[in-house]
């Protein structure tokens, strides 16, 4: 129609779309070829993830919704979830402060023993949550350590909400590390040098510099965090003490109920975490795609 | 001065990142550091900022000593290659957060930062995301975002290398035309010379830690002082010859050049010619006009209007060729610059000068080369020869690895302190020792190499004739075969240098000897004995003639006083080499003639045999016949 | 899940036509590393966008305007999820609802098969009781997992007022550790046994597999859920019961005892770390019979749930639960409330409540009103045995770990 618009003097490029990544020149298999690998895949999964799955829903609501609603409301099952949701809040907000101080640190500070520091951190990860529980204890229990000497205080982090809260955040803690650090470790040292030259002191730097440029990770790591904290439960369940109304997490409540050959309460509590896990996990999906393909 | 950099030393461990380095910039002034990639000139920008700690040395920024500040606190504005705009910011954010850490009002803010859009050429875009804009775009914003808050200084570290060739210029263009506006006191590194001379008020040449030359472009490109500013900018060849009599000659070409008065007789010359300076033709040119000859042309390429010419000399010479293109044992290589026009044979062209330029002669320098271990000898001797020839020292140590290398840095860096040579710089390298030390005398372009007998392995050494093995390092061996300069093997504990024997054999390279004699012996004041050894026993030293008696001419014309001449007649090695070292001499002087390259000459024998049996230092000269 | 950490790296130059469309539509689509930003953004006028023409624009302007809402509503469900749980979380702490002081707790840990019996029906009943005679209420916190569990958990030291175990020698337990200083439930009415019940086994309908007696689980291919001896109590009578049986069908062979219950434990193919567990387990088609109390068939019997017939063994044993009061966390404060909820429990509303579930009452009287609760042959006390402390020595360790477990290799 008309002549492009002028283009001001800054704007010297515009370069056109990018060529596709490779991944995307890889040769993809059509309907016909796929089907069969396809069938295969979902007969594979079908006995070891979907059908398991849903026989929760389908055992959840055998006894019609009034059933399953009433199952959800005694107030041991509220207060377990409540809990749980209260716990993982807790543990996201926490671990957010304490991880990304923990990345900063672990990537910014040279010092003797940073590496081996570094594995430390991660470790959690690799040692069985059951063992995380037993530790906990033997540290802060009342025959702990560290318990021991509290005792006399009146002082009992163990089988107590502390208690909870402590172990989700040992659990939990290298998913909010491992969001935030590697993002921190390919981020540029000029990036803080320009902030300095600019005049922004260190904890200038951090607050308007360095952790904006995190804030998706962040976000990120303490939904996986709190992910995580609303199905733990080899941890919860030694230092818990599995006591209703006071320090049962919902996965312990299912198992209580499981236990107690209450199939129908442990499986409407579990139908509802389950699904709160699969909002909290298309939440993680959507948004790391978002940051994989920003256009 | 709105910059002055004085004295600034910094190491990264064993290496050193920034020898003494000193400058100043005038206020407006358009500085350019250039220089290859590891010559430190970013580090240097990097101490200016205070984003890097110098170990020695002082910055000054507005007549405000600024040493010991910390970046935050010295109010310049610092450009990144990569950019770095915040991300998360928009364009005007990025803009705005220095003078908002200033606690500046916001419609001031919002001024000033549509101001500068305006100014880098970017009006309008203050809401865009800054990540969202082209890489020139990018490096806008970050240019104006270090003018905002109208720092003393603004400081660019290869402000251009991410972007590609046609933003580059244009961006060049603006921030010139910036510059030209705010007048503000610009420092700014680069590798690219195209980028140096168009930008810069003056350049400054750095080369692997130090400040070689300072200039306006133009000076720096026609009329370069060091043999490094002349091969770096541009392209040229540079030949090397010798003063002699108010004149520079370049043995084996046919010409002779007035040169300057005040030069040291038997100094050696550079000459550099570009290739515009070269003239080409078919015909012999006038008589009287200085040429390098006639050669054959190997290549041609087209470069628009001007057509780039490549001629092969056939010149074996004493002249050597300190940069590209490389010339090899076939000859000497040059390249001249002609219209396009221009039809040239391909055989038998006369390359004639039209215009040159000699390069100043380079400070002595002594380069001392030490294992960290065993006598300190070699150190002391080469601090005195320091103070006597008022040479500067460079120390090498060369290390089998990187990982060896502090360790033996911090070794020698404590001999050197005892044996009185703190002020020698000390340098590292890794690999073999005698390619090392050749590349640093290279590259120093120092005058004499001094080392211990006893540098590097072992080896047998055979000369080109059956003669018995010695027991000679491996590493001077090698400095023997391919070294262009002295090397001073210091055997023995130290000792002052008082009598220098200097050993002639036949005529053969004794003009050469000589000189370097001389060169040594009146700084030094030291008192010269020559020892002229007839080869009698032609069985032992095929070739060799007899002596004329003009040998010792360039002695005398040096002013070089003879206290004694002897002569040996020697039936064999071993009595020849006794009768050397029955001279009272503190210091022996032999000559090894060289054909080719590492092609040892037929006095070699005698030199190692000298050097393993002697028990004082020797100074080994290489010379032509 | 670390591959979920996001790279800032990816910094892409905007396309051509991102460049044309001006600010408006490239901030919608912009990464997630600002997300946080979009938050602040989203209710706030935008800059007025470049409106140059051109027909490419017009497309891309509906394609980016309906990507604003998708990314507007993605953006606030997730800020409304989250917002909601926080508010579903808090909201009984909230001081929306007019609030009591915070009330006295006892802290109660009873073995599996208790658990309904004592929340439902013991523990309703004390509270209300309690109130009506002092006008406080209180919180009765409970919890319930094998017997063996529950002493460790007690040893570890969970704070617990009073703990009803599945057997003495649990309580034993305790005071060697420390946490009970004395056999305090000696002291208790009925030496601290709070109710009773036969360690039965359950088939399945019909009882398909002829099962009689503890000897018919002997035979060979018989498939029997019994629960871990390590953490469940039900688990150390039933060995009891076995070994007893054995033996009094046969006294004159000393090993009678020893054989059975070898035979029994050559057929266990599943262990449940509970009584309640085993129970579940056989519920959900493990195994053609289950060894348990028989509260647990008697119980489902009465909610109708019962998959299965309780057939009672000639001989067998009737288990007793003692309640033990961990002293050492009962503040002397607490000390009445403590000791009101525990002589509670022999009380006979409380007593009644236990047979309803299907406990047989210390109170034989109450037993032998009801119907339901059949009459054994042989019945045998762990008295017979010398008590826990030397059943435990003697039976469970001597007889069933030094030598039924050797035997099967385990």
């Amino acid at each position: 129609m008309s002549a492009p618009p002028p283009r001001a003097p800054g704007q010297e490029s515009a370069p056109g779309p990018p060529p596709p990544p490779a991944a995307a020149r890889v040769r993809q298999f059509r309907l016909p070829e796929s089907l069969g690998p396809v069938t295969v895949l979902v007969l594979v999964l079908l006995p070891l993830l979907l059908m398991p799955l849903a026989a929760v829903f389908v055992f959840a609501f055998r006894g019609g919704p009034e059933a399953f609603v009433a199952a959800l409301a005694t107030r041991e099952s509220q207060f377990a979830m409540r809990f749980s949701v209260l716990i993982a809040f807790a543990t996201a907000i926490l671990n957010a402060a304490l991880g990304t101080f923990a990345a900063y640190v672990l990537s910014k500070f040279r010092f003797p023993g940073r590496g081996a520091l570094n594995t430390v951190v991660n470790l959690p990860i690799a040692i069985p949550t059951v063992v995380v529980g037993t530790s906990l204890l033997l540290l802060w229990g009342p025959i702990g350590l560290l318990g021991s000497a509290l005792e006399p205080y009146g002082l009992q982090p163990m089988f107590a909400p502390v208690g909870v809260l402590l172990a989700h955040l040992f659990v939990t803690f290298p998913y909010m590390l491992g969001s935030v650090k590697p993002l921190l470790d390919e981020l540029e040292i000029t990036y803080e040098e320009a902030a300095a030259t600019i005049g922004a002191s260190r904890w200038q730097t951090f607050w308007h510099v360095t952790l904006p440029a995190l804030r998706g990770s962040i976000f990120t790591g303490a939904l996986l965090t709190f992910a995580h904290s609303l199905g733990e439960f080899g941890a919860t369940v030694l230092v818990s003490g599995n006591l209703r109304l006071r320090t049962q997490t919902a996965p312990l409540y299912i198992f209580a109920q499981f236990e107690a050959g209450n199939l129908a309460g442990a499986n409407a509590v579990a139908a509802v975490l389950a699904t709160l896990s699969f909002v909290i996990f298309f939440l993680l999906l959507n948004l790391s795609r978002r940051a994989e393909k920003p256009s | 001065m709105s910059i002055l950099i004085e004295q600034v030393t910094k190491r990264f461990g064993a290496q050193l990142v920034l020898d003494r380095v000193s400058l100043g910039v005038a206020p407006g002034e358009l500085f350019v550091l250039l220089g290859a990639s590891g010559s430190g000139k970013s580090t240097m920008l990097r101490v200016v900022a205070g984003l890097t700690m110098p170990d020695r040395g002082r910055i000054s920024l507005a007549d405000r000593d600024v040493t010991t500040l910390a970046p935050q606190e010295r109010g310049t504005g610092f450009v990144f290659q990569n950019y770095s705009v915040f991300r998360h910011m928009t364009v005007g954010q990025n803009i705005e957060f220095g003078l908002k850490l200033r606690n500046v009002s916001g419609s001031e803010r919002a001024r000033r930062r549509d101001e500068l859009l305006d100014l880098v050429g970017l009006p309008g875009l203050a809401s865009r995301e800054a990540v969202r804009l082209s890489g020139g775009q990018q490096q806008r914003v970050a240019i104006a975002r270090a003018l905002a808050y109208e720092p003393k200084v603004l400081l660019l570290d290869e402000p251009f290398g991410a972007l590609d060739v046609k933003i580059r210029t244009q961006l060049r263009r603006s921030l010139r035309a910036i510059h030209d506006r705010l007048r503000i006191t610009t420092l700014l590194v680069t590798h690219d010379q195209e980028e140096a001379f168009e930008l810069a008020d003056r350049v400054g040449l750095m080369d692997r830690g130090r400040l070689i030359e300072i200039g306006r472009a133009e000076e720096l490109y026609a009329r370069p002082r060091s043999l490094f500013a002349a091969t770096f900018l541009g392209s040229g060849t540079v030949l090397t010859g010798h003063h002699e009599r108010g004149e520079a000659r370049f043995q084996g070409l046919e010409f002779k050049l007035p040169h300057g008065e005040g030069r040291e007789e038997g100094a050696n010359a550079h000459l550099l010619i570009r290739p515009e300076d070269l003239l080409v033709s078919a015909a012999p040119p006038p008589a009287g006009q200085p040429a390098l000859g006639t050669g054959a042309v190997i290549d041609q390429s087209f470069a628009g209007a001007m057509r780039r010419v490549r001629i092969r000399l056939p010149i074996h010479a004493e002249v050597h060729q300190a940069s590209s293109p490389p010339s090899g044992p076939e000859g000497l290589t040059v390249d001249a610059l002609l219209p396009s026009g221009d039809v040239l044979p391909a055989h038998d062209v006369w390359v004639t000068l039209r215009r040159w330029h000699f390069l100043e002669p380079p400070a002595a320098s002594l380069l001392v080369a030490d294992l960290g271990r065993g006598p300190t000898a070699p150190l002391e001797v080469a601090r005195d020869l320091a103070r006597g020839l008022d040479a500067q020292v460079t120390v090498l140590g060369v290390a089998a690895d990187a990982r060896e290398s502090d360790q033996l840095g911090h070794r020698i860096a404590r001999r050197q302190r005892r044996s009185g040579l703190s002020a020698g710089e000390l340098r590292m390298r890794f690999g073999a020792p005698a390619i090392q030390i050749l590349n640093e005398q290279a590259e120093l372009l120092s005058q004499m190499i001094v080392l211990g007998p006893r540098a590097g392995r072992f080896a047998w050494f055979r000369g080109p004739r059956a003669v018995p093995p010695r027991r000679i390092g491996k590493t001077i061996v090698t400095l023997l075969e391919q070294s262009r300069v002295p090397v001073l093997v210091v055997i023995g504990p130290w000792h002052e240098l008082l009598h220098l024997a200097v050993v002639t054999i036949g005529d053969a390279g004794a003009a050469g000897l000589l000189r370097a004699a001389a060169r040594l012996a009146r700084p030094l004041g030291m008192a010269v004995t020559l020892i002229e050894v007839e080869a009698a026993a032609s069985s032992v030293l095929d070739g060799t003639r007899a002596p004329r008696p003009a040998a010792q001419d360039p002695l005398e014309s040096a002013g070089v006083g003879i206290r004694s001449r002897q002569r040996i007649a020697a039936r064999n090695l071993d009595e020849m080499c006794s009768g050397v070292l029955e001279v009272t001499a503190d210091l022996i002087a032999v000559p090894v003639i060289r054909h080719g390259p590492q092609e040892i000459n037929e006095v070699a024998p005698l030199v190692t045999e000298i050097l393993s049996v002697a028990d004082r230092p020797v100074l080994i000269v290489p010379t032509q016949r | 899940m670390l591959c979920l950490s996001v790279p800032l790296k990816q910094v892409k130059f905007p396309s051509l036509r991102e460049a044309h469309q001006g600010s408006d539509s490239l901030s919608v689509r912009h990464a997630f590393t600002s997300w946080g930003n979009r938050f602040h953004n989203l209710g706030c006028a935008r800059e007025p966008r470049h409106r140059s023409s051109g027909r490419l624009q017009g497309a891309s302007f509906d394609m980016s305007w309906l990507d604003r809402i998708v990314a507007y509503l993605k953006a606030s469900s997730a800020l409304i999820l989250m917002g909601g749980l926080l508010l579903y979380g808090l909201w009984p702490w909230l001081p929306l609802h007019a609030r009591a002081d915070v009330p006295r707790t006892v802290v109660f840990y009873g073995f599996s098969i208790l658990d309904h019996s004592i929340t439902h029906d013991v523990f309703p009943a004390f509270q209300k009781q309690w109130r009506a005679r002092t006008g406080e209420s209180i919180d009765l916190i409970s919890s319930f997992a094998g017997s063996g569990t529950i002493t460790n958990q007690v040893i570890m030291g969970v704070p617990v007022d009073l703990t009803l175990l599945a057997l003495e020698a649990d309580a034993y337990r305790l005071v060697e550790a420390g946490v009970v200083r004395h056999e305090g439930w000696r002291q208790l009415p009925f030496n601290g046994v709070v109710n009773r019940t036969p360690i039965v086994i359950v088939v399945r309908p019909g009882n398909p597999k002829g099962i009689r007696d503890f000897s018919d689980l002997a035979r060979p291919g018989m498939r029997i859920v019994h629960p871990d001896p390590l953490t469940s109590g039900g688990a150390n009578w039933a060995i009891v019961a076995e070994y007893g049986a054995g033996q009094r069908a046969n006294p004159a062979d000393p090993d009678a005892g020893f054989k059975l219950l070898l035979g029994i434990w050559r057929n266990v193919v599943a262990q449940a770390a509970s009584a309640r567990g085993a129970r579940t387990q056989f519920d959900l088609g493990f195994g053609d019979a289950l060894i348990t109390y028989e509260q647990e068939g008697l119980w489902d019997l009465a909610k109708g749930e019962f998959h299965g017939e309780i057939v009672y063994p000639r001989s067998t044993i009737l288990t007793e639960h003692t309640l033990v009061e961990v002293s050492r966390n009962v503040s002397a404060s607490e000390r009445e409330l403590v000791d009101s909820l525990a002589s509670f429990m022999w009380s006979e509303p409380a007593q009644q409540m236990f047979v309803r579930n299907g406990f047989r009452s210390v109170n034989e009287a109450l037993v032998e009103a009801d119907t339901t609760y059949k009459r054994i042959e042989d019945p045998f006390l762990i008295g017979d045995w010398g008590g826990w402390a030397r059943a435990k020595r003697e039976i469970v360790e001597g007889v069933w770990r030094a030598r039924v477990l050797k035997e099967l290799g385990q």
